[in-house]
């Protein structure tokens, strides 16, 4: 009933996501304002190509696939309760499959491993059959959910901190077989080349959505390419969201979240540990076979490198600054930890600017800043400074770490716990309780 | 919209009396669709529309046709408050049986005394717990009892008793009934005759056993008609079918089944039914009632909720809510004085205090969408009235008594006095007594008589026919009445003082931290106290201050609280006359209990039992 949200009256009232009209509205309202700010000069012509330019639209977009990889590492992690460190070895095996699913290549035979060897080519080929993204997408996130099944019966043997090195080893595996099977990888550190995100039927020359091109969407608003990829991965990102808030508020996400909290009383109440530790490890490497495919094939180009271990902490600390087994939490983690490293770089460049100015400011600059030799300043300006000073890629690493830090001492529940908080003390006003 | 309009003509050419049940089809022909009432089940409000409440009362009256019941059968129900419970109401005063309510903290002892009095031939016990005090008692005393209805199975497969029947299966039975006789409830109904009586409400028996009031088909029409219906009695208008009442107290007062179900039938709002007195706050804060009534005990609980919980909250909110508290004092006083009115200054406040607390409280007491609340059944602090009035609940107080249909005072909206319970109705003759400043009334409402107690009901009546309340009041500028007490009540002193000892101790209960008390005095130099603690608030303030306790009794007996006690008494004391002081008090060492007899079922002292159980307290006191 109107103005008693409180009153339910059918199950699907109680089991709505958005139960008040408040907080639909509140969700539209956002999702509005993402589509606008997404939208930027195509429709507010009149606005300053700054303000809302691919300036920002790049890291943003960037962020989106790895948003969907952190949903699945939050199923993993934080609903069913198992450590890896292993996230980017599942990335990377999404990627790989989609590569050579979609990618341009050599023919099927190039698919064999080791066909130069067993002389199936003259010469090292590369696997790429030029499928269209309907297939080379699902498949991706199949592909890693069967490694992942391979993988779970670990989980059942090893708990913690086992768990997290038998994980940890997945990652150099991956690293190796990147350097073993260059077919696949291409060259282990220039990478190879990813299919775009052009939306095909079949093999056909001009795309049903071309996604590598500005163009006219609806022969109405004028896209530029950033913003074409932006919204396509933005709804495949609201879409995984919604996924992911149903399986965890489904019978699977209650036994998973059983299994977190202690998995022989689960096993005991009739959760069977083996089949939801494998369900769980299955889901979490789905999501992120399609993050990991939906990323590469942004970016347009990756090596085996960049499936290493810092990615894989990069969404330890999503998790943990975000707020563990949350939803919301995780998405505000990705939004946090991805632009950290823009945010720094940006005030350093800003920082450089100002070491002329007038004092205060131009001083502050100068103390923070070092500039060749013999310069003491923090911030090293070079992308890569050993030692001290640091550069800004290793400053994000300190902050990454003091935050992770500072988050498990004092705010456990990452930042959507500290919304929780403020939630709560005024849902409770003008009690405590 | 008058009763004579709604009621029906009869088949035969006779206009049949309007009954409740009469009533209720009227809904459910004018509007099917319409929610009649919720119920929680498994955490959802389950909702009943008028179409499906009448097929039900249908079915159930049919059943009861098949079990046999006869025009002026007693038909007994014994559960707590429950859509069963008003279903199985309106069907037998659909069949002209008549409806006998029990408490469902009645003992198997009052139970048997009630069961053999009012002679049921169906008994309505709703689980095991109720149908086990049916059980302790042997058949042979119960002659009469043909069928026990029970509708939660747990707990009672496999009991061998030939009288049990199950919910769904009367339900059944009544479904065959009526296909082969399927006019038979309307038929009965179209024969209800005005004095025809309805239902049996026992009253709470402070002194002595219960007596069984006769209310008529003509009683609750007028109670409908002069309660219900006074649209200048609730502020926005008579109640209608968008209103929400909460269903917490026991159905078979008479009070709540005025305030529920004669108001469902009479008015059409939809009755959501608590799912027990323990959850009511919950209950309240989900369904946020438009109309509440509540007894004195119930508002000064919620009143002890509001002013711990703000004792529990953080610094900041505290310092708010310290200062919305200090506004609603205000405005009540404000508000007061003006006959329940606002003044400039009082709406600028409240405006303040809207944003600061008062909403948000609201909200959390379930009081945020109340129009018309009201306080009945017993005495109440006007303090306590006062902070809802300030807060923004507009609380009426109402006095009535089972015997008159509750039919008697009310405040009205903007000529509203607080400490007085209004003014007597315009429909009814009332009177003050002069010799014993009795109250008296004589009205259509005023029952036949008390079940199988013709002595009784004649102690009742003046010999010019008006009802004797057994209540002094007295007349406050005029037009509005303050009750004193009860004549059995009032204390005399050895120095000959009349004192009226509920105000001092309704002034004690004020405390969140005192549950019960009572003031001692009759032939004695000077007034004492027994007075119960509120374990839950004072076991609280213990714990704050590092005093472990074991026990009620434990407690009872700290000095800490004793002081804490004092403290109450003493605040008490510097408001009333040197005589009404209490010089001294006890704590009593048990929490009072309806099954141990010192209570009513309505939780109304005992008097005669107190002074047996804790005479000797009260000696020690006076040696």
């Amino acid at each position: 009933m109107f103005g008693r949200p409180l009153l339910r009256t059918s199950y699907e009232q109680d089991a709505a996501m958005l139960p008040t009209a408040f907080q639909k509205g509140a969700l539209a309202a956002f999702m509005l304002a993402v589509v606008l700010m997404g939208l930027g000069n195509s429709v507010f012509t009149w606005l300053p190509s700054s303000l809302l330019g691919p300036t920002w639209i790049n890291p943003v977009t960037n962020l989106l696939p790895l948003a969907i990889a952190a949903l699945g590492f939050n199923i993993l992690v934080g609903v069913t309760g198992q450590v890896s460190i292993g996230h980017s070895f599942f990335m990377g095996v999404g990627a790989y499959t989609a590569v050579a699913l979609g990618g341009t290549g050599d023919g099927v035979k190039a698919c064999v491993p080791f066909h130069d060897e067993l002389g199936l080519l003259d010469q090292t080929g590369q696997c790429g059959l030029d499928f269209p993204m309907w297939i080379w997408l699902p498949a991706a996130g199949i592909m890693a959910a069967l490694v992942g099944i391979f993988v779970s019966p670990a989980a059942v043997k090893v708990r913690g901190l086992y768990l997290a090195i038998v994980t940890l080893g997945l990652v150099f595996i991956g690293l190796h077989l990147g350097r073993m099977l260059p077919e696949y990888a291409g060259d282990f550190e220039s990478g190879r080349r990813w299919p775009s995100l052009d939306i095909k039927i079949w093999r056909e020359e001009t795309p049903l959505v071309q996604m590598t091109e500005d163009g006219k969407w609806f022969g109405l608003i004028h896209l530029s390419e950033e913003q074409k990829q932006f919204f396509f991965l933005l709804a495949l990102l609201v879409v995984f969201t919604i996924l992911a808030k149903n399986i965890i508020r489904s019978r699977t996400g209650r036994a998973l979240a059983a299994i977190r909290d202690r998995d022989i009383a689960a096993e005991v109440m009739g959760v069977p540990e083996f089949k939801y530790k494998r369900i769980g490890f299955a889901l979490s490497s789905f999501y992120a076979g399609i993050g990991g495919a939906l990323w590469a094939s942004y970016l347009g180009r990756a090596s085996p490198v960049d499936w290493n271990l810092f990615l894989a902490v990069d969404f330890i600390a999503i998790l943990l600054i975000g707020g563990v087994g949350t939803i919301v939490g995780t998405l505000l983690g990705t939004v946090f930890v991805e632009l950290i490293p823009d945010v720094v770089e940006t005030f350093t460049e800003w920082l450089a600017e100002q070491t002329e100015a007038a004092p205060p400011l131009g001083w502050i600059a100068n103390l923070l800043l070092t500039e060749g030799e013999g310069d003491f300043g923090p911030i090293s300006l070079a992308s890569t400074a050993p030692g001290w000073p640091m550069s800004v890629f290793q400053w994000n690493f300190v902050i990454y770490g003091v935050l992770i830090v500072i988050f498990l001492i004092f705010e456990p529940l990452g930042l959507y716990g500290i919304w929780i908080k403020i939630r709560n003390y005024w849902k409770r006003w003008p009690f405590s309780y | 919209m008058t009763l004579t309009e709604q009621s029906q003509p009869a088949a035969g050419g006779r206009s049949a009396a309007t009954t409740v049940a009469s009533l209720a089809k009227s809904w459910a022909d004018r509007a099917p669709r319409q929610v009649a009432m919720r119920e929680k089940d498994f955490g959802i409000w389950k909702e009943y529309t008028w179409g499906d409440t009448w097929e039900l009362i249908e079915l159930a009256a049919h059943g009861l046709l098949a079990l046999g019941v006869e025009p002026g059968d007693r038909v007994s129900i014994h559960a707590e408050d429950r859509p069963e419970w008003v279903i199985l109401d309106l069907a037998t005063v659909a069949v002209r049986g008549i409806t006998v309510g029990f408490y469902p903290t009645n003992p198997a002892a009052e139970v048997e005394y009630l069961l053999q009095d009012c002679g049921a031939c169906v008994h309505f016990a709703e689980d095991e717990e109720q149908y086990d005090k049916v059980d302790e008692i042997g058949r042979e005393t119960l002659p009469g009892l043909r069928k026990i209805i029970f509708v939660e199975p747990r707990g009672m497969v496999g009991k061998d008793d030939d009288r049990l029947l199950f919910w769904d299966n009367f339900i059944e039975e009544g479904r065959h009934h009526r296909e082969q006789h399927p006019n038979a409830v309307a038929e009965r109904m179209a024969a209800a005759r005005a004095d025809d009586v309805m239902t049996l409400v026992y009253t709470s028996g402070t002194t002595g056993p219960p007596k069984g009031a006769m209310l008529t088909n003509s009683n609750s029409a007028f109670c409908i008609d002069v309660i219900v219906n006074a649209g200048n009695r609730v502020p926005g208008g008579p109640p209608n079918p968008k209103d929400q009442i909460v269903t917490y107290l026991p159905l078979c007062h008479v009070a709540e089944r005025i305030f529920s179900t004669w108001t469902m039938v009479g008015a059409g709002p939809v009755l959501n039914f608590a799912e027990s007195i323990e959850t009511v706050n919950e209950n309240l804060r989900e369904v946020q009632p438009t109309i509440f009534f509540a007894v004195p005990r119930i508002w000064e609980k919620l009143h002890a909720v509001a002013l711990i919980k703000g004792n529990d909250a953080s610094r900041f909110k505290r310092m708010v809510l310290k200062f919305g508290l200090s506004l609603a004092n205000r405005i009540g006083k404000i508000k007061v004085a003006n006959d329940g009115n606002h003044t400039v200054q009082s709406r600028i406040l409240a405006a303040i205090g809207w944003v600061l607390v008062f909403r948000a409280m609201r909200e959390r007491l379930g009081m945020r969408r109340v129009r018309y609340a009201s306080s009945g059944a017993a005495p109440i602090s006007p303090e306590v009235l006062e902070f809802f009035i300030g807060l923004g609940v507009p609380v009426f107080e109402l006095y009535g008594m089972t015997e008159n249909s509750a039919v008697a005072t009310a405040n009205f909206v903007g000529r509203m006095k607080l400490g007085t319970v209004g003014e007597p109705y315009p429909e009814i003759d009332f009177r003050i007594a002069e010799d014993t400043g009795e109250i008296q009334v004589k009205h259509a409402g005023v029952f036949k008589g008390y079940w199988n107690k013709p002595d009784k009901t004649a102690e009742t009546f003046t010999d010019d026919g008006w009802l004797m309340t057994g209540d002094v009041g007295e007349w406050v500028d005029g037009t509005h009445v303050r009750i004193v007490d009860r004549i059995k009540h009032i204390i005399i002193t050895s120095g000959g003082k009349n004192i009226s000892p509920s105000e001092i101790e309704n002034s004690l209960k004020t405390s969140p931290y005192v549950k019960e008390a009572m003031v001692i005095g009759e032939g004695r130099k000077y007034l004492t106290a027994l007075i119960g603690i509120e374990l839950d608030t004072v076991g609280d303030w213990a714990l704050r201050r590092n005093l472990t306790y074991t026990t009620y009794r434990d407690l009872s007996e700290k000095p800490e609280v004793i002081e804490l006690i004092q403290g109450v008494v003493d605040a008490t004391n510097e408001k009333f006359a040197r005589v009404e002081n209490i010089r001294k008090f006890a704590l009593l060492p048990k929490e009072l209990d309806h099954e141990d007899g010192e209570l009513t079922a309505t939780q109304k002292l005992k008097r005669s039992s107190m002074m047996e159980m804790f005479g000797e307290l009260v000696e020690s006191m006076y040696s």
